[in-house]
């Protein structure tokens, strides 16, 4: 019900809007947007470097001149490019902002899809392909603020980087954004940067009912842990057993609850959200901010799984496998525990918990590479987070804005660990049915829409366009 | 020290010399040689050709090609077998048929100390691949057919042999089933001969048991299966197909199946009691009188092999969930590996896991194949009086103990031929690294066996 109900609401302002309203930069913006998500970009058959170049091609005509436009390629991965272009404050004293977005996406097979994943198509208000939602949307709305910025002559007094990077979503080959800050570190120099990861929610009538400001996310971690034993033939079991072992440590590491741990966007979150939601929910994630140790409130609130993991670290079990033959002893059994570290728990913190956790029980707990930065969540400053908010209330008016922490993981993680306060900015609200890394991939037009013109103005309000 | 107290146990041992062999023995030994050599491995070797050698050795001993049928099926060429008979004189009595299987568990050169398909001979012990399981018992049994054919032998009932591939890997083609379901009038017998006895020595090469297998466990493996619908790993929920199958895994685990004793096993407790002696002898004798005694029980049962005579066992033997790191396990499986003792059946060990794991949501299913189960055939005193005679000779003083195998052998495929494991070849305590690594028999202990199960044979047969 809710799903068609929002479709429908979001069907009849989109038609509204493309029969009736839609205004000249609306329609450059879309020939870039499309342009830019029929550039297949998967990891398998798709180009990168093709997208970024394609972008160059739009901003030069824009204005931009060659030395402000950076198409680059890692060593021998000529299809995994990104483009950086600066677009240059007149205050030298300030650092840049740096939007980011990634070009590549999750693969898509024309055969599971309704549509032709890799054509832009435009459906009862949503724009339906393979990135129109992650992070095509994102990156068209960054290269088309800068376009238009240039083309209106505005003069900023940050410098502005537009960031599009290649190998987010797996790191197929190479992840840009590591290989960039690795390689080329003043080239993406800034004093913070916006990001995917931020968004909104949307009501029962598909009406915005909050706004996602993401500062900080968890950190994975993966642990190992593993029994072994001599084995033998099954015919004359053993009363120790590594499966029976492996089992047993499992179900102790199963009931482990890690402690609440609140940091300062998560705190922020779970106050305003209690204060909007009220109710029970509500009631209890103030009660719960006050103390963490009030078990009721805890139980109430970490009953839903997102609030649930926003709150701590989780470990959970992801792999098992054990025993080599089915009539022999098992001579092996070992997990990977997936663990999401919530900001400040450390590794080893971790390590140790899993350790107590599954007590007696005869197991090895190693970590696994590969080693995650894990950082504090950036601060909410007043000049990042209380513009978002301003300008905001411009968009939607009394639409309360949370910060959020993210328990996923984005290309944040790199660049704050690099020292850049990455945030994922709002105005992308979580829709039904989005297929992002899924089916049918889709984004409402009407949504789109106002979400450009929202971080048009924020990224003005940033840089101290007039 | 281990390895120290061996050598002294070899050096006790009086040594073999090829010079010392009688010819028969002699013979033996080429033959013996010539079977190990050949590798009867699935992966690279053929028991066709084994058989193929083996039939050879029996024509230059005269037997004619009609008392010879070579098998193989179309699609598994190398995994054939033989089976050849020497026809008895009296035609009211039934033939016996001699079981061996020539097939060998796998076995890599680098993770051995000498070759495992040369059979080398070094501080009395044969080493190879095969030599104990279970070429020992199948170059006894050719070298049996020659000897008696070579000697005129006339014996009452027909001696039939069967050498057969596949009894090593359970999803293999199996010759013995093979026999018994297409070629049932060719392997026809009033009782069969087979592996699955033998005997132990302690750790001076001394004789403390003969063994007579009679029965054994069925082998069943079930899977224990979770599914869920997943999900991304950054938001466990509490239902979790690891974590429920795990718990499943673990009352398995804790579960002990009740002591079921028959026939076999009590007597052979009964005889093991005054061997072990002590305490645990006389928790045998407690135990065969009351099952119930959980004392005794749990005395006797602290060794894993009287565990697993006492009773079904079932045990996890195979792990595997997950399909990402970074996901939420949509399906966990364990298989279950169970050794239904006599009186059980594939349903009644399924029920009871049922009701020891006690969640719904863990589905049992049976892994085929579903085998049947073996009807243990009696403890028949034409068949164990002989076996105790023939030992008074050649191991006297040595007690002879019905022995009910806690592992399958190819009896189960012989339906209504009742089925015992000889005695007569002797293994180690510490089982002679069979489907290990450097598997060994001793010298002494094979040739002393060959002579038992020689005169085993003509008794048996009734030859003069």
């Amino acid at each position: 019900m809710k799903s068609i109900a929002t479709a429908l609401t979001l069907a009849l302002t989109a038609s509204a809007l493309s029969a009736q309203t839609v205004r000249p930069d609306q329609v450059a913006f879309r020939a870039l947007y499309k342009e830019l998500v029929e550039t297949n970009t998967s990891h398998s058959v798709g180009d990168c470097t093709l997208a970024a170049t394609r972008m160059a091609a739009r901003l030069k005509a824009a204005g931009f001149a060659d030395a402000d436009l950076n198409v680059f390629t890692p060593e021998n991965l000529p299809l995994d490019g990104g483009l950086i272009a600066t677009l240059r404050g007149s205050d030298q004293r300030k650092g840049a902002v740096m939007l980011l977005a990634h070009l590549d996406v999750v693969e898509a097979r024309r055969e599971d899809w309704v549509r032709d994943p890799f054509t832009l198509i435009e459906d009862g208000g949503y724009f339906y392909a393979r990135g129109a939602a992650d992070d095509k949307a994102q990156a068209a709305i960054w290269t088309d603020a800068m376009a238009r910025l240039k083309a209106a002559g505005a003069k900023p007094r940050r410098t502005i980087k537009l960031v599009l990077s290649c190998g987010e979503e797996s790191l197929p080959r190479i992840n840009n954004i590591r290989w960039l800050i690795e390689k080329h570190p003043d080239w993406i120099k800034a004093d913070f940067a916006l990001n995917e990861g931020g968004g909104g929610t949307l009501d029962a009538s598909g009406r915005p009912e909050s706004l996602g400001f993401q500062a900080g996310e968890k950190t994975t971690a993966n642990f190992q842990i593993e029994a072994t034993n001599p084995g033998g033939h099954s015919s004359v079991p053993r009363p120790d057993n590594a499966i029976y072992a492996l089992s047993d440590a499992l179900s102790r590491a199963g009931r482990y609850e890690f402690p609440i741990r609140f940091n300062d966007v998560t705190r922020s979150y779970f106050t305003e959200l209690g204060r909007i939601s009220g109710g029970e929910m509500g009631a209890a994630m103030v009660r719960l901010v006050a103390n963490p140790d009030d078990q009721a409130a805890n139980a109430i609130v970490s009953k839903n799984p997102e609030f649930h993991s926003m709150l701590r670290t989780t470990c959970v079990a992801t792999l098992i496998e054990g025993g080599h033959a089915i009539n022999a002893l098992p001579q092996r059994a070992r997990a990977s525990v997936n663990c999401r570290m919530a900001p400040g728990d450390r590794a080893e913190d971790v390590q140790a918990q899993l350790v107590k956790a599954v007590g007696d029980a005869p197991v090895s707990v190693t970590r696994l590479p590969p080693v995650n930065p894990a950082n504090p969540p950036p601060p909410l400053t007043a000049e990042v987070y209380g513009t978002a908010k301003r300008v905001a209330a411009q968009h939607w008016p009394g639409v309360p804005m949370l910060p959020q922490m993210l328990t996923g993981a984005t290309d944040g993680r790199f660049l704050i660990q690099a020292g850049i306060p990455t945030y994922g900015v709002p105005g992308a609200f979580s829709e039904p049915l989005s297929g992002m890394h899924g089916l049918n991939e889709r984004r409402s037009v009407a949504g789109l829409m106002a979400e450009r013109d929202y971080l048009f103005d924020l990224v003005k309000a940033y840089a101290g366009v007039k | 020290m281990k390895t120290f107290v061996m050598l002294a146990a070899l050096l006790g041992a009086a040594p073999v010399l090829a010079a010392d062999l009688r010819p028969d023995q002699q013979a033996f030994r080429a033959l013996y040689k010539e079977l190990v050599e050949t590798n009867t491995t699935l992966s690279a070797g053929s028991c066709t050709d084994a058989a193929a050698k083996m039939a050879v050795r029996l024509k230059a001993a005269g037997f004619a090609d009609t008392d010879m049928t070579p098998f193989a099926t179309p699609e598994k060429p190398r995994e054939g077998g033989m089976v050849a008979i020497l026809k008895g004189s009296d035609a009211k009595a039934k033939p016996m048929l001699l079981l061996a299987h020539i097939d060998v568990v796998e076995a890599k050169r680098e993770d051995w100390t000498r070759d495992p398909f040369t059979l080398i001979e070094e501080g009395g012990y044969f080493y190879a691949r095969g030599a104990a399981d279970d070429k020992s018992m199948a170059a006894v049994w050719v070298d049996t057919l020659i000897r008696l054919k070579q000697a005129g032998a006339k014996p009452k009932r027909s001696i039939k042999l069967a050498l057969t591939c596949g009894e090593e890997t359970t999803y293999a083609f199996n010759g013995a089933e093979w026999l018994a379901k297409n070629r049932p009038a060719l392997i026809a017998a009033e009782f069969a001969l087979n592996e699955g006895g033998g005997g132990v020595n302690d750790a001076n090469g001394k004789p403390i048991f003969l063994a007579m297998q009679v029965g054994e466990k069925a082998s069943q493996n079930y899977t224990l299966e979770v599914t869920n619908p997943g999900g991304h790993s950054s938001r466990p929920v509490p239902e979790n197909a690891i974590y429920r199958l795990a718990a499943a895994v673990t009352k398995v685990g804790g579960y002990d199946f009740p002591v079921a004793l028959n026939p076999t096993t009590k007597a052979f407790f009964t005889g093991m009691s005054p061997i072990m002696g002590g305490e645990a002898g006389k928790a045998m004798t407690a135990l065969v009188a009351n099952p119930n005694d959980a004392a005794a029980n749990a005395l006797v049962s602290s060794d894993a092999s009287f565990h697993s005579m006492l009773r079904t066992t079932c045990v996890a033997t195979l792990l595997d969930a997950g399909h990402a790191n970074n996901a939420l396990p949509q399906r966990a499986r364990a298989n279950i590996n169970c050794r239904i003792a006599p009186g059980g059946t594939l349903e009644s060990v399924q029920a009871d896991l049922a009701r020891v794991i006690g969640d719904p949501k863990v589905s049992i299913t049976p892994v085929p194949p579903l085998r049947p189960i073996a009807v243990n055939p009696p403890l028949d005193p034409k068949i164990t009086g002989p076996a105790n005679a023939v030992a008074a000779k050649y191991f006297p003083g040595v007690p002879l103990l019905p022995l009910m195998s806690t592992g399958a052998t190819d009896a189960i495929f012989l339906t209504g031929i009742p089925t015992y494991g000889v005695p007569g070849i002797m293994g180690d305590r510490d089982g002679g690294g069979v489907h290990g690594l450097n598997e060994r028999m001793g010298v002494q202990s094979l040739y002393r066996g060959r002579d038992y199960l020689f005169d085993l044979v003509k008794v048996y047969a009734g030859i003069k």
